[in-house]
């Protein structure tokens, strides 16, 4: 049995290269940087053999660009809207393209990010080119349906109402910071959902705001080729105008002491524990930022001492892990425990004390740092296996960077993590002061 | 990478998949057991069984040194079991595959069953049940309560997690002997795809060959009763949304002209996660009422976290299935009659020309994400050797989509579909007033937060006073505490 437990953690890159391969070239694709004068980037993958091609547009913007107030959530919400056709491809004319052309096609957001995709037979290439590069050109919609939409955007919000981690998730964003716009989830602050369909005049402001060549990327990944394809890139973005606005997301202020929330999900649910430390902004060459990557599954990754005695050996907690994602600006570094019994709740946050004070007064061991290097290229190598999982992988990179040679960067200065860089990392961020403790309990039990 | 198969070959426990240029290789040992395998006041145990191999110790190494050994590879053996099927899978890079090997193999033939594992391993099923899926995951307790209700007094009934009270009597020597018989050399099937040699073949082979001989009879198909009506279980749940899943058994196996037929007309009706699907344009997009509405055949469990089903559920007994994501309360019965009335017009209108040659093309390109990695085409290629598909399934979907005719999708629709013998489940608060509003009849008009197009109220009022007719001694109302308690 899988338990989907995390899925409403914040999405991160998975680990990276191949230990026979020379550092600076770790991402297994040859590919292609293709820019146009309006500063719209392609990167070019080609992957043949599949008769699929996978068509990744990035929009560098998600919830973490929400700063007005009363607009958290709205990136999301926009999503939904890029659905609702253009002039010369209105709604149910875009949908039945799509569907003609046997597309799966969807799109999610992110803190960082929001991103449309389609995978298509090879065939189909420009005729995505079309309609895609269409609707980010030219997308127009009445006031009804963009109030329909925000309908279903409430059912979204409503359909992970019987989720504990949504509660989790939302109440720790919203503890842990104050100044900066990851203090909502990306669906947003449920009174702002609710408002939704009173700001029709601002989804136009959004649009013109972020949807703009230079803050989008292009990822064209499998079985296609790239002479044919950049003459039509070309053709279909062109003419896109520029006018990017960044947003005006403020600072957070170092945190001073550590927060303490405690939150009842309506239900019944195995208690939660969720620690999170202020991380930093991802920075592929800065080894601080790489070694708390590692360090997540060092300390309290499923082979970790930490998992061993209080998942497997006492029992007292179903699971336990570490996440220390990448993110934009300065995120959380978290660490997440079901336990069992209520009464645990204080030994599992003393035992994640303890844990951290190891690793912050003893450097780990050269071999298990080295599994751990392992595990992460093996992990991300076996993960591109399809032009769709290559195209997901990196929609996540690219909009921290703007492109994918970030990938040979960070495992690049990973292969270089010695167990003393692991250790200053730990001594960094696993520090109280730094931290908010949540602890979710279920109001049946 | 270059995937090109260059052998493919099914013999008669053995299906190869190879892929020179792949990079990995991809194991998937199947055992032709399942959940209706599972005792009377046992159920749970074929799942408790494979869960605690998948994530036990060996004979050689207890289950932290099993972790250890995978960990730089970032490899494990997952293990997912269905009503007839039990299969384990694990993939690995071509660097690590005799260390890979090795340890998976002894995974499943050498397995320890020691206690402290049983224990940890039962006890997060009970979790599961107890309040993961009773109080968490409303969409999937629908369509597991469902298949209850559909298939009550079958081996099909229990959901394969088991109940709270039938985990709690499983014993380890329940695991063992349920293993002991079951896990034989008549019941596996050896999966092998990727950048593997035949040597490697040939060890698996012998490897499982080693099983232990000993011939069970197949269990008979599972008969469902005839439903009468509409029957109804309404769950009752204090929530702010309304889950709703409904169907009914259909006598249509994969691989047969009637089944790709009714595909093409469920795929339209209600491809799942697909905005292609007529019924999200419905509830969803022309009214927002809730995310998404879809239409099955065959079982899609975990719809609710992936977009294209998983391979190896394969049942000699499938349902029709039609299920409603969370819709306000207020929405409940005026959502359900939208649902039911566009299944009555599929039935009774059919497809449309237009419809069906849009679905066509649709599902000429979409047929291709199903499949698209080593992994899943092994899956469907065991699927295949289930139904005794010669051809393949995507092969013979393909060949379909270009033989099948409008009439032949229409003729099929009326032959196996219906709109009035249905089971249907909700999960709700006060179920007493939705039982009333069910049996009584009673219209149930809707309003919008916005402005909706003139066509959209107009088919409204249709909607809102579609005849349900529902006997008060069919409706049945549970309280979500007793929800797969025994």
């Amino acid at each position: 049995m899988r338990l989907f437990l995390l899925s409403w953690a914040v999405v991160v890159l998975a680990g990276a290269a191949t230990a026979g391969l020379a550092a600076e070239r770790f991402f297994p694709y040859a590919y292609e940087n293709y820019m146009l004068e309006n500063g719209f980037k392609s990167i070019l993958i080609p992957m043949k053999g599949s008769g699929l091609v996978a068509y990744y547009t990035v929009v560098r913007t998600g919830s973490r660009d929400e700063w007005e107030p009363g607009k958290s959530g709205f990136a999301h919400f926009f999503e939904h809207m890029m659905f609702r056709g253009t002039e010369k491809y209105p709604a149910s004319e875009y949908n039945r393209l799509v569907a003609e052309m046997g597309a799966e096609a969807n799109a999610f957001t992110s803190d960082d990010l929001t991103c449309y995709y389609m995978v298509i037979p090879t065939a189909k290439l420009e005729a995505a080119m079309g309609l895609e590069s269409d609707r980010f050109r030219n997308l127009s919609y009445e006031e009804a349906p963009f109030r329909t939409e925000a309908g279903a955007v409430y059912g979204e919000y409503r359909k992970n109402l019987s989720s504990p981690m949504r509660l989790a998730n939302e109440t720790l964003l919203n503890t842990a910071f104050d100044q900066h716009t990851y203090k909502h989830t990306t669906m947003g602050f449920e009174q702002d959902i609710k408002d939704m369909p009173n700001m029709y005049e601002y989804s136009k402001t959004f649009f013109s705001r972020y949807y703009r060549p230079e803050s989008c990327v292009l990822l064209i990944v499998g079985d296609f080729d790239p002479a044919a394809a950049k003459p039509m890139i070309e053709r279909y973005y062109g003419g896109w105008k520029p006018g990017y606005v960044p947003s005006k997301v403020t600072a957070e202020p170092p945190q001073q002491k550590e927060r303490n929330v405690e939150v009842t999900f309506d239900g019944r649910t195995l208690p939660l524990v969720w620690i999170a430390y202020k991380g930093d902004a991802f920075d592929p060459s800065d080894k601080m930022v790489v070694s708390a990557y590692l360090l997540a599954d060092l300390a309290f990754g499923e082979n970790s001492e930490i998992f061993k005695k209080l998942a497997i050996r006492e029992q007292k907690v179903e699971s336990i892990d570490g996440d220390f994602g990448f993110s934009r600006d300065p995120k959380l570094y978290d660490v997440y425990s079901r336990v069992k019994d209520e009464n645990d709740i204080a030994y599992v946050i003393d035992e994640i004390d303890k844990t951290a004070e190891k690793f912050k007064t003893t450097p780990v061991g050269r071999e298990e740092l080295e599994n751990t290097k392992k595990r992460s290229r093996y992990g991300y190598l076996m993960s591109l296996d399809t032009p769709d999982r290559v195209g997901s992988m990196l929609a996540r990179i690219v909009t921290l960077t703007g492109g994918i040679e970030t990938v040979d960067q960070l495992y690049a200065t990973m292969a270089d993590l010695t167990p003393e860089d692991i250790q200053a990392a730990a001594q960094k961020y696993l520090r109280k002061e730094r931290r908010t403790v949540l602890v979710l309990k279920g109001a049946k039990s | 990478m270059l995937l090109t198969v260059v052998s493919m070959a099914k013999e008669n426990q053995i299906v190869l998949l190879q892929l020179p240029d792949d990079p990995t290789v991809s194991f998937r040992i199947l055992f032709n057991i399942g959940s209706q395998n599972d005792p009377p006041g046992k159920e749970g145990l074929a799942a408790l069984t494979a869960a605690l191999i998948a994530e036990g110790s060996t004979k050689q190494h207890s289950y932290e040194e099993v972790l250890a050994l995978f960990y730089p590879m970032a490899a494990d053996v997952s293990e997912q079991v269905d009503k007839e099927m039990t299969v384990f899978s694990g993939r690995t890079h071509k660097d690590n595959l005799d260390e890979f090997y090795a340890l998976f193999r002894e995974i499943l033939i050498e397995p320890a069953f020691t206690e402290a594992d049983f224990n940890r391993v039962r006890k997060d099923y009970l979790n599961y049940v107890e309040t993961t899926l009773r109080y968490s995951q409303d969409e999937e307790l629908g369509k597991e309560s469902l298949y209850e209700f559909i298939f009550t007094g079958t081996p099909y009934e229990h959901n394969e997690e088991g109940y709270v009270k039938s985990l709690n009597s499983i014993t380890l020597d329940d695991v063992r002997e349920f293993y002991g018989t079951y896990y034989t050399r008549e019941n596996v099937v050896i999966g092998l795809g990727g950048g593997f040699d035949r040597g490697l073949a040939d060890k698996v082979k012998n490897d499982f060959g080693g099983l232990p001989v000993r011939k069970a009879a197949r269990l008979p198909a599972p008969q469902p009763r005839a439903i009468e009506g509409l029957q109804v279980k309404i769950i009752e749940k204090d929530a702010q949304s309304t889950a709703i899943s409904f169907g009914f058994p259909i006598d249509v196996e994969r691989g047969s002209r009637d089944y790709y037929a009714l595909a093409i007309a469920t795929s339209w009706l209600g491809e799942h996660r697909s905005s292609f699907s007529h019924l999200y344009q419905v509830i969803r997009e022309a009214r927002g009422l809730n995310y998404g509405d879809y239409a099955y055949i065959e079982h899609f469990p975990n719809g609710y976290a992936r977009n294209f089903p998983p391979a190896n559920v394969a049942r000699r007994q499938q349902i029709f299935q039609i299920w409603i994501r969370p819709v306000p309360n207020e929405a409940r019965v005026f959502a359900f009659r939208a649902a039911l009335r566009e299944l009555q017009k599929l039935v009774e209108n059919g497809m449309s020309e237009a419809d069906f040659e849009l679905t066509r093309k649709f599902l000429k390109g979409y047929t291709l994400h199903y499949a698209p990695t080593t992994m899943m085409k092994l899956g469907y290629a065991l699927d295949d050797r289930f139904y005794g598909i010669e051809k393949g399934h995507w092969a013979m979907f393909s060949k379909m989509l270009d033989e099948l005719t409008l009439k032949d999708v229409n003729t099929a629709l009326k032959k196996h579909l219906n709109y009035e013998n249905i089971k249907v489940v909700f999960i709700t608060p006060d179920a007493d007033g939705l039982k009333k509003a069910l049996v009584n009849n009673a219209p149930s008009p809707i309003t919008y937060p916005s402005e909706k197009p003139a066509g959209v109220l107009e088919e409204d009022k249709e909607i809102s006073v579609y005849p349900l007719r529902v006997m008060p001694e069919n409706v049945t109302i549970v309280k979500v505490e007793e929800v797969f308690e025994d």
